[in-house]
């Protein structure tokens, strides 16, 4: 099932309508600025919901929130309109029409709708709709699909790496799942790895270049 | 107000540049065009979190590629760090057709000195010999030994961590103690010992203390040294060069003031002050001094030389030899080799030490053993552990993912070369006729390729890594040897070189226009040749090898 956003929406429609929905689903909606989106690309409710069920099933919740609960789904669509993980660059002139018709008005694609085709694709009709096995079976499958051996570029690929983003630079992830310590003071070259060890999320080396 | 004298920039070398004059007893103007920087308090996003960040520190792309698309490209720009770069939109410059050069730029009090990466070693004979040796450029008018007092100097005020090693390429020098390797890079280090003697792996020499300096306390292990430092444990203007300068009550500091040109007295054949754009007023200004240093940054201070031309010095001040603007350099840089380190499973480190490590040139030193090249090549890189961005290129959904990615990651081994780039009369700056910038100032031209030595040197760089780290049980997974665009390294240099002829260089053996006595070139614009080490330091220890200089004729009366 695809949805469209309601043409016309100004960016107050948008922000009341976002925060109406935060309130009921429980989003929450202090992760991101939803200020910084654009109105005419701001994203349909049901693609909150949908962002928010995916990456909590890439990310579950342990002993720790899951990406969906930190806000993770927000960030990834905010991400996605401002170009992280290259995310505006135009397709190609060749581009199949799977993709192509998914282009926004600047010729790169709206991941954002081609996930919600996808996976309701996948599901015979609305994903959301689908019991939460069923949904992360869907969505294990995408990801085989993306990380298959010769695929280089895939729509997946872009919004996982979002979605490990969104998880694990949020105070949830950054600092329980993982460990943050901005201020280190020492360095200590060589310990020992027990089972107890977590990496940092603050190790900017590893973060940039790992 | 009369000045003594007037030091354009307030980077690592105009920073420093001020010190030593203001020490000397002189009365200084120092020039900064971009804006106020306070120590301490200015540092706006210090101590931020990402989740305190609108784009969790990775920032808006669609922004950056609109308005920072050459910024963006540093390994340094981030959206902590955005506020310490250029606008590329607000301050254009040219590139000869074919030209493919990033142009990296910190316009603001503290300069780049607020973003370099601290690395800091000295150059040897080999470097200050090595334009003699091969014919290419012209032959510097000074040796190490000229230079070494002043390095001393320079390395006790910035405080430099590093190992001494004893290496003939790579002059010890006055040390602090030296910051740690990891158990990969004691390996590999240990590995080139058996198998290569003359192949040295040790930790980078850093501008970050190990231990107190006055008002600077100890490096703390952040890694975040470009979004400001405010333990101060990093050299910058900021922390170091600015607090001593202002201390002597002689410095006069004026910021968001673009210099425009220099004027010149034919009468007397001295520079008697500069021209120059308040940004706040937008109006022009004048400034007087008996002397001028231009430490605007290489590129900049030529281009201020070349916009300084006037009916007596149609072709720029100080360009009767007319090869002001040529012979530009940077470093060919690419990486050379990456690998999986297995066996270090167990191990891992804490803290985020602001340095990797260094391979000193072992090519082309007493033997010419290069392929295709003359001139050396080092690598910089070190061993590291990956985190939850490897995930990003894993498949996998759900719990067992989620646990993978909580633990460290495989470690990995990186090496990437810096070349020796030749000095080209090619490779050179221009002022654009055509296009002017946001104050009117026609804009700089830059035309600058890479030729087969550098090519070449990075072939077998790649080849030799790749060699190192297979030996020391890595699998190289990746490797190149193709540089980078022009600028990359961040080491722009030349356009202005120091010479022994007055009909082939810009610059005497002191920094110092073979044309205008009172006027010295002491940031990287100097530069003969450019070695295949970090310049920084050499730039620092030439410009208090300059300052001196230029104070005792300013107090003998020969300028």
């Amino acid at each position: 099932m695809e949805t469209t956003q309601p043409q016309g929406w100004s960016r107050r429609a948008f922000l009341n309508g976002a925060a109406l929905l935060a309130t009921a689903v429980g989003l929450p909606l202090a992760a991101i600025r939803l200020d910084l989106f654009d109105p005419e690309e701001a994203p349909s409710e049901r693609q909150r919901i949908l962002l928010r069920t995916v990456s909590q099933i890439v990310i579950p919740a342990t002993q720790t929130p899951g990406a969906g609960d930190v806000g993770a789904g927000d960030f990834v669509l905010l991400a996605l309109a401002h170009g992280l993980e290259k995310s505006r660059t135009p397709l190609p002139d060749d581009a199949p029409q799977k993709l192509a018709r998914f282009a926004r008005k600047d010729k790169s694609l709206d991941q954002a709708r081609w996930l919600e085709s996808d996976l309701d694709s996948r599901a015979n009709g609305d994903f959301l709709e689908l019991p939460t096995d069923r949904q992360a079976a869907l969505v294990a499958a995408l990801d085989t699909e993306a990380y298959a051996e010769g695929v280089r570029e895939h729509p997946w690929r872009t919004i996982k790496a979002l979605i490990l983003t969104g998880y694990y630079t949020s105070e949830p992830g950054g600092s329980r799942e993982l460990r943050y310590e901005l201020v280190p003071g020492a360095y200590v070259p060589d310990v020992p790895v027990t089972q107890q060890t977590r990496a940092y999320s603050s190790d900017w080396t590893a973060v940039d270049f790992g | 107000m009369e000045f003594d004298a007037i030091v354009v920039g307030s980077g690592i070398t105009g920073g420093l540049a001020a010190k030593e004059l203001t020490e000397a007893g002189l009365k200084v103007l120092m020039i900064e065009r971009g804006r106020d920087i306070r120590h301490q308090q200015d540092y706006a996003t210090e101590m931020k979190a990402p989740w305190e960040m609108p784009f969790r520190g990775a920032g808006d792309q669609e922004r950056y590629a609109r308005e920072f698309p050459v910024q963006m490209l540093n390994r340094h720009f981030t959206e902590y760090t955005q506020g310490h770069f250029v606008n590329d939109a607000q301050n254009p410059y040219a590139r000869e057709d074919g030209t493919n050069f990033n142009w990296f730029r910190s316009y603001q009090l503290g300069g780049r000195s607020l973003t370099w990466g601290r690395q800091s070693y000295r150059w040897s004979d080999y470097d200050f010999e090595a334009n003699k040796r091969d014919g290419h450029g012209t032959d510097w008018p000074i040796r190490y030994a000229d230079l070494a007092p002043w390095y001393d100097k320079v390395e006790e005020f910035i405080g430099v961590s590093g190992a001494k090693e004893g290496l003939k390429q790579l002059p010890d020098g006055k040390f602090q103690p030296p910051m740690a390797l990891n158990p990969v890079e004691r390996h590999v280090r240990e590995v080139m010992k058996a198998n290569w003697p003359d192949r040295c792996l040790t930790i980078g020499r850093t501008a970050n203390l190990t231990e107190a300096k006055g008002e600077r306390g100890v490096c703390q292990n952040r890694s975040i040294c470009a979004r400001g430092c405010s333990y101060g444990a990093y050299f910058s203007t900021q922390s170091s060069t600015l607090p001593a300068a202002m201390a002597t009550g002689r410095l006069t500091v004026i910021t968001d003031a673009v210099v425009e040109k220099l004027d010149y007295d034919p009468a007397t054949r001295r520079v008697t002050g500069v021209r120059y754009i308040d940004r706040k007023t937008s109006t022009r200004k004048a400034a007087t001094a008996r002397m001028v240093f231009l430490n605007a940054g290489a590129f900049n201070s030529v281009h201020v030389l070349l916009n300084s031309a006037s009916e007596a010095m149609p072709n720029g001040l100080g360009n009767s030899s007319g090869v002001l603007g040529t012979h530009i350099m940077d470093h060919a840089n690419t990486l050379s080799a990456i690998a999986l380190m297995p066996g270090f499973e167990d191990r891992t480190s804490t803290g985020n030490r602001p340095t990797g490590v260094v391979v000193a040139r072992y090519r082309n030193m007493d033997t010419l053993d290069g392929e295709g090249h003359t001139r050396g090549y080092s690598f910089q890189g070190g061993a590291l552990q990956s985190t939850w961005t490897a995930g990003k290129r894993d498949p996998g959904i759900g719990i067992a993912f989620k646990e993978k990615l909580q633990k460290p990651g495989m470690w990995r081994m990186v090496l990437v070369a810096f070349a020796d780039c030749v000095p080209r009369a090619s490779n050179r700056l221009e002022l654009d006729r055509r296009q002017t910038d946001a104050d009117g100032i026609p804009q700089l031209k830059i035309a600058f390729a890479f030729g087969k030595e550098e090519r070449a040197a990075l072939a077998q760089a790649k080849a030799d890594a790749g060699e190192m780290l297979t030996k020391a049980g890595g699998n190289v997974i990746m490797g190149f040897d193709e540089p980078g665009a022009g600028g990359s390294a961040i080491h722009e240099m030349g356009g202005a070189r120091m010479g022994h002829d007055p009909a082939t260089s810009v610059l005497n053996q002191w920094s110092q226009s073979h044309d205008i006595a009172n006027l010295f070139v002491t940031d990287g614009a100097q530069m003969s040749s450019s070695a295949c080490q970090n310049p920084s330091l050499t730039y620092m220890a030439l410009t208090a090898r300059a300052c001196d200089a230029a104070a005792s004729m300013l107090r003998e009366g020969n300028i």
